[in-house]
């Protein structure tokens, strides 16, 4: 049975003033913001009232774990991301067996597929402790099926294994998965690319489009050549090769670590044979 | 005169007049008021706590006299803020006693010595105060050396909420009219302040993991767990430590430490305290205020948060690991300020180590560990254990110490091999190698059996993981259920819910895509560029034979090795708080900037290189450049310059021997002959 989504519309004024509008590059925006530094500990667009949240302790009160889910339900419609507080919802429920969704955390898992290389797919788990059996839930806990699936998928996402990936996401097996969950997530689709993307601009310097098509699952060549120019790339005249533009990682350079040595280090000496 | 044999009913009435008056003389003796003597009467009047109090003196006899003036001079010490000889007692005293007389059984209960403690003009409160640390150390001792039932368990913790609240709560004195809580006017050693929050933490950690076992539960037992469900809950325990932390203002004051540092201004670390709450003012609170903080981290990790226990230590951290060393640096007076133990220096970078560990920040990890193994090396080379009275605090130091090292051994083998960062202290990995040689080899090698190496240092060195909540024993069908399925797949059913499993799954998980990379490695060396055509190749020959392997086609394989290349490159970026200077290029340019200050919270970093090894691909065909390390000479020849130039001024500065009087004369007309002859400093003088 095809579990229901419901979002939970709270009162209006908090999230829709925190929404910006970003254009059409918005999720390229936040592809170089992926990056463990003081973006991913605290994304711009996470919200006051979530920063407090987050980094107060009212994280452990229980009754603050509807706004942490909205803030989750607004990440998963506008392609936002924001680690840190989803972990806060977990460990609520780590801590409140009762409040726990299983929605909320097969979203959560899913989103931080999109973040991969980075460990927060490992962090979740961390924080997802083990469940009594219980019927306690009115519907039957589905969360036990999705989980090897979900670890299955992060793995072949680590280990660079993109075109198995989209087999595997493709296939039966994750028909449920495609169609209650990752169906609502807006552009989940683009996030794994991101992913891949990511992993492509530090390898390469010029990748066959074959081989490009293969990885982000864009099987016509018109759709390609979009997603291509969206991101600046250029295709060569055959329209066979994609070059990548220059960045910190594809430029390699052979590098001799020179000691510099520095005035100060010479000051003794340089004063003794003054001295003389 | 032994009283230890119970008295028969028949006859108590006799006897009892009898017993009573030899206790009341033995307490005129020492010097008892009399009020002692109306409180025991009143009491006498009642039976059944007569009974009992029976039983105490008899217990109380029994208790040896080195005991008892032991217990009355500690008491007459924290009365009098006397914090010398608290120490004393705390880390000499009480130890010795116990190895001579306690060694098995428990120190007597706190009921059975209160009324030697009425003997010094001491308050109730201040008597009822000396009871709970005493039993703080009563219940140590039962945790330590024998097996706690679920009766000490629950009275244990029942006695660290009353210390807390008491620390926490207390109602200010009489003369001041606020409703507030008001600082407590106590003194204690930093030792023990720290261990009353590590005591804690270890009776939680151990209370969950008992409380996990549903098994092994008696039916008594399920009923006293049911009832007490707020018996060591982790909210209560988190409560504790962020009361403490928010009540003492630590992380307040450090901040302001460091803006007086900066501003580099003229108050002092006391002053600065003052300013910020009566209650900062006063070391007792600054010192559990910031155990608390480390306390947080270490509860944290336990419960599996990686992220939040290493941003707990936001102002902390960058004081504590910030790269300077323990004890180094004195004319900075604000390190000072805050009470530094060996014991929570290195608990404190085996956990943050392990959290970098975890969230596959190898390099953080590695300098974490090593920061933290430098110094434990330097105090074993200390006389006696390291300074600590005790043997077996200093075992405690050092079996975290050995788990600390197995970490950095594993995390040398996942950081690939030619980064920097592996050179960076030799002295370590030659200890790593030494303790754990045959695993390091394992893991280092890739291949079939790496990852039964890293599970066995993991679960050696991991810390005692804990489910945050309890099975559900309120609830007899779940437990009903529970038991039932436990009894069905006992070996299964424990592990999969066990965390320390889970997390070992996700570390192993990382390891596992790593071991294939060591062979890409060793290819990658022996070429400028390379085809992927002949890569993939290479990699054909290196796999072991597989079954499926003549079906594969040769494009898939070359598909293979393209995307093994990309997890290498993945693998050989990582995030760090330190950015590492540059080198010059060949070409001769300086590429970036010079060494980055360690600085800002420790979840912030930035995306370096972790290897020597750098490759792109062009289409089909791959680039390479190896970095390489060029020689350092500077260092050793400025470090003879300034020793010859030492000896030289040493041999200048020391007296001339007293020439002999025949050549006294010739010298000088000999310097007066030959003006250009260059003169040495020693013959000018």
């Amino acid at each position: 049975m095809i579990r229901n989504f419901r979002f939970r519309l709270v009162g209006v004024g908090v999230h829709d003033t925190s929404r910006r509008l970003y254009g059409a590059k918005s999720f390229f925006v936040s592809l170089s913001k992926i990056i463990m530094s003081s973006s991913w500990i605290s994304p711009p667009t996470r919200t006051e009232l979530i920063e407090n949240l987050v980094s107060g302790v009212d994280r452990y009160n229980p009754s603050n774990v509807g706004i942490l889910e909205d803030y989750l339900y607004h990440q998963i419609r506008s392609q936002e991301y924001d680690c840190l507080a989803n972990l806060a919802i977990l460990k609520l429920y780590q801590f409140n067996p009762d409040l726990y969704n299983p929605d909320v955390v097969v979203n959560i898992l899913i989103k931080a597929l999109g973040a991969s290389p980075l460990p927060d797919f490992n962090l979740c788990i961390s924080l997802l402790d083990e469940r009594p059996p219980n019927a306690a839930l009115d519907e039957p806990d589905p969360l036990p099926a999705l989980l090897p699936l979900l670890h299955g998928l992060h793995h072949l996402l680590y280990r660079c294994r993109f075109p198995a990936f989209w087999r595997a996401y493709r296939s039966e097996q994750l028909e449920s998965l495609r169609d209650n969950y990752t169906v609502e997530c807006a552009g989940f689709e683009d996030s794994i690319r991101e992913v891949v993307i990511r992993a492509v601009k530090s390898t390469f310097t010029r990748i066959g489009t074959d081989r490009l098509s293969l990885y982000l699952d864009l099987h016509s060549p018109e759709a390609l050549k979009a997603y291509i120019d969206k991101l600046d790339w250029t295709l060569n005249s055959d329209g066979t090769v994609v070059s990548i533009p220059p960045n910190p990682d594809n430029q390699i350079e052979a590098i001799v670590v020179q000691e510099s040595i520095k005035l100060p280090q010479l000051g003794k000496v340089i004063s003794q044979a003054a001295k003389v | 005169m032994s009283r230890a044999t119970l008295w028969s009913t028949a006859d108590m009435d006799e006897d009892l007049a009898e017993a009573v008056d030899v206790q009341l003389s033995m307490y005129a003796q020492q010097g008892q008021n009399s009020a002692v003597y109306d409180q025991l009467g009143a009491q006498m009047e009642q039976l059944e706590p007569f009974l009992a109090i029976q039983q105490h003196m008899a217990a109380l006899a029994a208790v040896p006299d080195v005991v008892k003036s032991f217990i009355v001079s500690f008491q007459q010490a924290i009365l009098n803020h006397d914090l010398p000889s608290i120490t004393m007692f705390y880390t000499t005293t009480f130890p010795k006693l116990t190895e001579k007389f306690y060694a098995r059984t428990e120190w007597p209960e706190p009921e059975i010595i209160a009324p030697l403690l009425s003997s010094n003009e001491a308050t109730e409160d201040q008597i009822h105060i000396f009871l709970v640390l005493y039993r703080d150390l009563y219940y140590r001792h039962v945790y330590s050396r024998l097996h706690p039932n679920i009766d000490d368990r629950f009275h244990s913790y029942e006695n660290s909420c009353e210390l807390f609240n008491y620390l926490l709560n207390s109602p200010s004195s009489a003369d001041d009219e606020s409703d507030e809580p008001a600082p407590v006017d106590l003194v204690l050693p930093e030792q023990w302040l720290w261990d009353i929050i590590d005591e804690f933490i270890y009776q939680f950690q151990v209370f969950c993991s008992w409380r996990s076992k549903v098994k092994s539960k008696t039916d008594d037992e399920i009923l006293m767990l049911a009832d007490g469900t707020g018996v060591w809950s982790s909210y209560s325990v988190l409560n504790v430590l962020y009361s403490l932390i928010q009540k003492s203002k630590i992380n307040e004051y450090i901040i302001a430490l460091k803006e007086e540092q900066g501003k580099g201004g003229a108050r002092t670390a006391e002053e600065i305290a003052e300013s910020i709450s009566p209650y900062t003012a006063l070391p007792l609170y600054r010192s559990l205020g910031y155990f608390s903080v480390l306390g947080l981290l270490r509860v944290h990790v336990l419960l599996g948060d990686f992220t939040l226990a290493l941003k707990v230590m936001d102002q902390v951290g960058e004081f504590l690991l910030g790269g300077s060393s323990f004890g180094a640096k004195a004319n900075k007076p604000s390190i000072t300020a805050l009470p530094t133990l060996p014991a929570t220096h290195i608990s404190t970078h085996y956990y943050v180590g392990f959290c970098y560990m975890m969230l596959r920040r190898y390099p953080d990890a590695i300098r974490t560990f090593v920061t933290v193994l430098n110094f434990f090396q330097r105090m074993q080379r200390m006389r006696g254990y390291g300074g600590y009275e005790r043997k077996d605090q200093y075992d405690q130091i050092a079996k975290t110490a050995d788990r600390t090292l197995a970490l950095y051994a594993m995390c040398h083998s996942l950081v690939l091999p030619g980064s920097p960062f592996t050179r960076l202290d030799d002295n370590i990995t030659n200890t790593a190698k030494e303790r754990y040689g045959e695993q390091m080899g394992r893991m280092s090698r890739g291949g079939g059996d790496t990852l039964g190496a890293f599970e066995e240092l993991f679960l050696y060195a991991c810390p005692k993981f804990i489910n945050a909540n309890s099975p559900p024993y309120h609830d007899p069908e779940t437990i009903g259920l529970m038991l039932s399925a436990e009894t069905a797949d006992s070996g299964e059913g424990a592990l999969a819910s066990d965390p320390t499993q889970r997390h070992l799954r996700l570390f192993l998980s990382s390891a596992a895509a790593q071991s294939p990379l060591p062979t890409l490695r060793s290819f990658l060396h022996l070429y400028t560029s390379l085809t992927t055509e002949k890569l993939s190749s290479f990699l054909d020959l290196a796999k072991l034979s597989e079954s499926n392997r003549e079906e594969t086609a040769e494009d898939l394989e070359a598909e293979e090795a393209i995307q093994e290349m990309m997890v290498l490159k993945q693998n050989s970026r990582s995030v760090s708080r330190v950015v590492p200077a540059q080198g010059i290029t060949d070409k001769g340019k300086e590429a970036s900037s010079a060494v980055a200050a360690a600085k800002g919270s420790l979840l912030e970093g930035e995306m370096i290189s972790t290897s020597d090894l750098n490759f792109v691909i062009d289409d089909n065909t791959i680039h390479i450049a190896e970095s390489t390390v060029g020689r350092r000479y500077a260092g050793w020849f400025i470090k003879n310059t300034e020793r010859s130039q030492r000896v030289l001024d040493e041999i200048r500065a020391s007296p001339l021997p007293k020439p002999k009087p025949a050549t006294v004369a010739a010298p000088p007309p000999e310097a007066q002959k030959k003006p250009k002859t260059v003169a040495w400093g020693g013959a000018r003088a």
